[in-house]
């Protein structure tokens, strides 16, 4: 039982390690776009359109990926006044309220964000051709990521295991 | 207003002041609007999809943080304070006056208040701490106060985001941030002299003119950052877009070539902090694209301009009035929230009173930015407090004094356009 826990853990947190590095190359991936677009243009003369819609779909993967998958519960940007002071138990409730309301929430929407995304399949991106409903898939996976994550922290707070946070670590400001 | 819409603001209330993060709060509830409103739920997906595509100025902001990340890995900090030791420390309360210096410089080179605490904070208390100088509590209040600085001189991530929302120019509204910036570092550099001649705040040791080229030199990749960054954009070679890429290669190639000090580990670290700054502040703008959607459908707005109208505020008041609850949500709500919710809905009657958009944008920024450092809740007060591990009380204490300060300069700001709009103005712009 003990060994299948550890094994579950060091899983998990190889997951994590990988899809950190695949937000670390999406972010990297468009600080490059950038940098090939503006030395095509102002040293060769040659500008790219190309450029300007890959580094746009790295920030949209970047953003909904890492939303999901790398952000820990105390990089996020809440306003907790409140919870904050509030108890260990007081935490536990309030994280099973908001969780079970995102999962339902979310979850209602799911079949009708999965229909918006494939009916794009006949649109595709204006340089590169990529079909829209491909590069907006993520938003897909950004819902059920978000469903499964709630449906984990709601469980771990039935049994007494409030998030841990930390006030105000997640502001870009 | 309907029902279905004061539900959602109900249920967006009660998820966020229970702790579910704003971004997730804001689509949970507009998501339940759409269910009540019987609109298609595929929406909520289509407008923060379609907004992510579209906002094409966005991208400067995980670009902005990513060289700021550079920086704090190439220690550039280090070389910078003997630099403003050289410029103000022979002053009264001269590491005071290093330290808001030194906070207009690191302005000039990244866009975020919280970067410049993250890079100067450390090193900044501990100079002013040695040997018992200043009291903990002093040297932690005006580090916090003058990162203020920060998002107010070009670059600024929250005035990306007030482009985003008003469709202002990101140039002509850096440029409109130079001078209340430097306005404020003004006022904190009168308190601190205050301060320092009624505590009887130590002098530094004159800098010899002989020493004065060589800290230059050392200091000079660090000081040409905002020349480069800021030149590019209004000589219009660059968008501020490209220009944050620019400062970030410049950032990494000056930590590699000139200061040699960061590996390999540093750089993916920076990297994926970035990463995870986007994702963080990006749930945020997508919970606002959908949510501000909403508010559109429900003419919250066009219901304020008319409210307002009614009223027959003249501008001025207009704007007295936008100040008031600004500084008052600045106490309670974290700043980019404000400027991507509770901005839009005044918009519309700011350019129906006639207010020039980038005057409004620098005065709310400065506004919202004044609230990092009001309690109870002021990001730049818990992020000193963890880092100097002085009471959060004491702090808030000796920040009071600053933070009065930049109220007045808020004033001054807000009654002078000219302060915001003669430097933009002085390089185009029509407004």
């Amino acid at each position: 039982m003990r060994e299948t826990t550890a094994r579950m853990l060091a899983a998990a947190r190889w997951w994590r390690r990988r899809a950190e590095n695949v937000a670390a190359f999406l972010l990297l991936a468009m600080f490059l776009c950038f940098i090939l677009q503006i030395v095509t243009r102002y040293v060769f003369n040659y500008p790219l359109g190309w450029t300007d819609e890959a580094s746009v779909l790295c920030w949209i993967w970047c953003t909904l990926w890492g939303a999901v998958f790398i952000l820990r519960e105390k990089d996020e940007v809440r306003f907790d006044i409140i919870y904050s002071t509030a108890s260990a138990k007081t935490r536990c409730v309030f994280t099973v309220i908001t969780g079970i309301a995102a999962i339902v929430l979310f979850g209602i929407a799911l079949p009708a964000v999965i229909a918006y995304v494939t009916f794009l399949k006949v649109e595709r991106t204006a340089y590169l051709g990529v079909r829209l409903d491909y590069v907006y898939s993520i938003y897909v996976l950004f819902s059920i990521g978000l469903i499964a994550r709630y449906a984990g922290l709601t469980w771990r707070a039935m049994r007494g295991q409030p998030p841990d946070i930390q006030i105000g670590s997640g502001s870009a400001l | 207003m309907n029902s279905p819409f004061a539900i959602a603001i109900c249920a967006i209330l009660v998820f966020g002041l229970l702790g579910l993060p704003i971004g997730y709060s804001m689509i949970a509830g507009s998501i339940l609007y759409l269910l009540l409103a019987n609109l298609d739920l595929g929406t909520s997906a289509e407008q923060i999809l379609n907004g992510l595509y579209n906002s094409y100025v966005l991208l400067a902001v995980p670009l902005f943080l990513f060289s700021a990340e550079l920086m704090n890995v190439s220690k550039m900090t280090d070389q910078l304070l003997r630099f403003c030791d050289m410029l103000v420390g022979r002053f009264r309360g001269g590491l005071g006056h290093i330290n808001i210096v030194q906070s207009i410089i690191f302005a000039g080179m990244s866009g975020s208040a919280i970067a410049d605490l993250a890079a100067t904070g450390r090193i900044s208390i501990d100079m002013m701490t040695r040997n018992n100088r200043y009291p903990l509590s002093y040297a932690a209040a005006i580090t916090a106060a003058s990162a203020v600085i920060g998002p107010i001189i070009p670059p600024s991530i929250p005035m990306v985001l007030y482009a985003l929302v008003s469709d202002a120019s990101v140039g002509y509204l850096f440029l409109g941030g130079v001078i209340p910036g430097l306005l404020m570092a003004v006022a904190q550099m009168v308190i601190n002299t205050l301060m320092a001649h009624r505590h009887d705040f130590p002098v530094e040791a004159p800098i010899p003119l002989r020493q004065w080229p060589n800290i230059t030199v050392t200091a000079l990749p660090a000081l040409l950052m905002p020349v480069i960054l800021l030149g590019g954009i209004y000589s219009g070679i660059m968008t501020p877009t490209e220009a944050a890429a620019v400062a970030a290669a410049y950032a990494f190639l000056v930590a590699v070539l000139w200061y040699r000090n960061i590996t390999a580990r540093d750089t993916y670290m920076a990297v994926l902090n970035s990463a995870r700054s986007t994702a963080s502040i990006g749930m945020l703008i997508a919970g606002a694209l959908v949510f501000n959607y909403v508010v559109t459908i429900e003419q919250l707005p066009l219901t304020v301009k008319g409210l307002l109208a009614s009223y027959d505020l003249s501008a001025t008041m207009f704007l007295v009035w936008v100040n008031v609850i600004l500084l008052v949500l600045g106490c309670l709500l974290e700043g980019s929230t404000i400027i991507l919710v509770i901005l839009p809905i005044f918009i519309p009657t700011a350019k129906a009173l006639g207010i020039d958009l980038v005057h409004f944008g620098v005065v709310a920024v400065f506004n919202i930015m004044i609230g990092l450092v009001t309690p109870p809740y002021g990001l730049l007060l818990f992020i000193i407090t963890a880092i100097s591990g002085a009471p959060l009380r004491t702090i808030i204490r000796d920040t009071m004094p600053f933070v009065w300060a930049m109220v007045i300069a808020l004033a001054i700001i807000t009654f002078v356009p000219d302060t915001v709009l003669w430097l933009p103005r002085l390089l185009g712009y029509k407004g």
